[in-house]
């Protein structure tokens, strides 16, 4: 039956529906980290970003999926572990989906490998009485790791299609498109009406059998190197070493190199001055596009040739990472640490995706458990975590500083964010949730999709930053026509050079900070290359610049997750915080006579 | 073996034991839950794998970490 005909057999059933008004919806629903958004993807041609950990879509995301003749819409949604009980912000957009109607067909997705936890899930859809496929998705990796599923069986008993699929091969999505025309309600036994446990258990126990394993050995050894202390924090400092050299020395040294001091400065700067001079009559838009605080000259290279370069590499070494399933294992070492700070190891995931963009992570912290652990993280991700493009020059400036700075300037900032998580676990009202956390499989990335996503993420960097870029460098062009430039240097000058000792002009600096952190740390990676800072006033300017509110969209993400008054309140808490931070680090620098 | 010896929390597992099920002590109805949701159940094979510096255990084919309170949750007849 194609989804023509589903359609109406549909109106038959309810008289009043018209033909077709309007597209017929199909959800993608079932356990988090069992392929949805890749099958999205390979249904719709629509790509949405997947990773290896559950969480990653935090949305729901629509496409158009063609079955038979017929364009149908598919729905991705985010992963749940239950429909029935105390449901979880994501379990209550899958629940009001199926309430309201909302998918006319529901595909279940499952990993093969848990049969048992997705015919609970299966038991729950039931009572929703919307017509259902279920597909065992990674069906290859569970018969690697001896499972075999009698899909036929299962399919007969439950009364629905039952399909197997690689989907990331693409292998059984013609099956699936077929079978979402034969989509039927599940019929279960009297006997286990509401008993969704037994009823999995037993389900599963009936029709999966155990081989000897095939394979997987290799993955086992990693998997214990990974999560034992005694190798695991090794191969942790493995890889931060790894990400140093190639987002710190390649990305930020040889790529910024080749792009700011090759292309801008050499070619592109130039050729724009010329034009600029040729062709416009007015000094003053002259200097609006080729000044000091040139559209062309200042906004588009930090943008391009500065920040750019290291965001990319970024985020493809940050791809493989999260394609691997390396980072939740994280969370076994610092779950002990994030419960002192009122967290559990779970928060490790939006703490790490931070690095990448606090934007992003900011909504990420719905994976964790209650209203107290999303405040926390918030503001932590926005005291403490730089995002990529702020790492970068970070890395460029103090690696070019001595490796010293850069430990003293991520030791203050991890003993402040500990510090400030320990307090706030304390003076905000509420639970942690106990730590419970499935960890997805090791794997060895498909470098296809990291390449995907790079290029998702470089674009939306490209659509989301730069436009910003532009707009401060726009103000700060305003500011210093209006005169108003050097009003705000003199009176900023005693925080500035008083309390922080560092030069006057680094006040623009932080005018250029609010707008977007590393638009600022832009400004003082050529300040520090100009030879204005010293070491000390590098470390200072920079963990001053890591602890402010990373940027205008993240504030605004803040106030959609948290409201305005947190979002306020987090604000004026970040700023004292980084300031104080900075005028003590100053200080205990000075006193000690610390030269980096 | 009589059944108290078989019987045990999975907290107290050493690495590499396993065992099924028995019952998730509902003291905490949410953690039972939660649990429950991810598969563990009475009747599911489960194997230790590490206890330091969290509990971190092989339930069917899912890798799960936990904290040492929910481990003591768990109460399993050991093979």
């Amino acid at each position: 039956m194609s989804c023509a005909q589903a359609a109406m057999h549909d109106q038959a059933a309810d008289p009043l529906l018209t033909l077709r008004a309007r597209p017929r919806r199909i959800a993608l629903l079932g356990n988090a980290n069992v392929g949805k958004s890749v099958l999205f993807g390979r249904l719709t041609g629509q790509y949405a970003v997947v990773s290896n950990y559950p969480g990653t879509t935090v949305s729901v995301t629509k496409g158009r999926l063609m079955i038979g003749g017929e364009v149908c819409e598919l729905v991705d949604t985010p992963g749940i572990t239950a429909l029935e009980g105390a449901l979880s912000e994501d379990e209550l957009v899958a629940r009001r989906i199926l309430d309201r109607g909302e998918a006319d067909v529901v595909v279940q997705v499952s990993d093969a490998r848990n049969l048992r936890r997705a015919l609970m899930l299966t038991s729950q859809l039931a009572s929703a009485g919307r017509p259902m496929v279920l597909v065992l998705n990674m069906a290859d990796e569970a018969r690697a790791h001896g499972t075999v599923i009698d899909a036929a069986g299962l399919s007969a008993r439950l009364r629905v299609p039952v399909v197997e699929t690689v989907a990331t091969e693409g292998r059984g999505l013609a099956e699936l498109r077929a079978a979402i025309g034969r989509a039927a309600v599940p019929a279960f036994d009297e006997a286990h009406r509401g008993d969704h446990v037994r009823l999995a258990h037993d389900l599963a126990v009936q029709y999966r059998r155990h081989r000897p394993r095939s394979a997987a050995r290799v993955q086992e050894h990693l998997g214990r190197w990974v999560r034992e202390p005694l190798t695991g924090l090794p191969i942790l400092a493995f890889v931060l070493y790894g990400m140093y050299l190639a987002v710190g020395v390649f990305g930020a040294q040889t790529l910024v190199g080749l792009l700011e001091g090759g292309l801008f400065e050499q070619v592109v700067n130039p050729g724009a001055t010329a034009l600029v001079n040729r062709v416009v009559p007015w000094p003053i838009a002259r200097d609006f596009l080729v000044g000091e605080y040139g559209l062309v000259t200042m906004g588009l290279t930090y943008a391009i040739a500065i920040v750019l370069p290291v965001v990319a590499t970024f985020f493809l070494v940050f791809g493989f990472l999260e394609d691997s399933g390396y980072i939740p294992r994280l969370a076994i070492f610092s779950d002990r640490i994030f419960r002192t700070m009122g967290l559990n190891g779970k928060a490790v995931l939006p703490m790490v995706l931070g690095l990448g963009c606090d934007t992003m992570a900011t909504m990420t912290t719905r994976i964790l458990g209650t209203p107290k652990e999303r405040l926390i993280a918030v503001l932590l991700l926005a005291l403490g975590i730089p995002c990529s493009a702020q790492l970068a020059t970070i890395l460029g400036i103090l690696g070019g500083v001595s490796f010293l700075a850069l430990v003293t300037l991520f030791g203050v900032v991890l003993l402040q964010m500990f510090l400030v998580g320990f307090l706030a676990a304390r003076a905000i009202a509420g639970e942690r949730s106990e730590f419970i956390m499935e960890l997805p499989p090791l794997r060895w990335p498909q470098m296809g999709n990291i390449v995907r996503k790079t290029l998702l993420r470089v674009r939306w960097y490209l659509g989301e930053a730069v436009p910003l870029f532009l707009v401060g460098t726009a103000l700060l062009f305003t500011l210093s026509r209006l005169g108003w430039m050097t009003a705000l240097t003199a009176a900023s000058e005693p925080v500035v050079a008083g309390l922080l000792g560092l030069p006057r002009d680094a006040a623009e600096v932080f005018v250029m900070g609010f707008l977007r952190r590393d638009y600022g740390a832009a400004g003082l990676f050529q300040m520090a290359k100009a030879g204005a800072l010293d070491g000390v006033q590098a470390v200072v300017a920079l963990t001053v610049m890591t602890l402010f509110v990373p940027c205008v969209a993240n504030f605004l993400m803040m106030v959609k997750e948290q409201g305005l008054k947190a979002a306020l309140g987090i604000l004026g808490i970040v700023t004292v915080i980084a300031l104080g931070t900075g005028a003590a680090l100053n200080a205990v620098l000075r006193g000690f006579h610390v030269a980096f | 073996m009589s059944p108290s010896e078989k019987t045990r929390r999975l907290s107290n597992l050493g690495p590499g034991v396993s065992g099924r099920v028995v019952r998730v002590t509902r003291e905490n109805p949410d953690r039972a839950d939660r649990l429950t949701a991810l598969g563990v159940t009475p009747g599911a094979t489960v194997t230790v794998l590490q206890r330091f510096p969290g509990v971190v255990f092989l339930c069917d084919h899912t890798e799960l970490a936990v904290e040492p309170a929910v481990a003591r949750a768990i109460v399993v007849d050991i093979d």
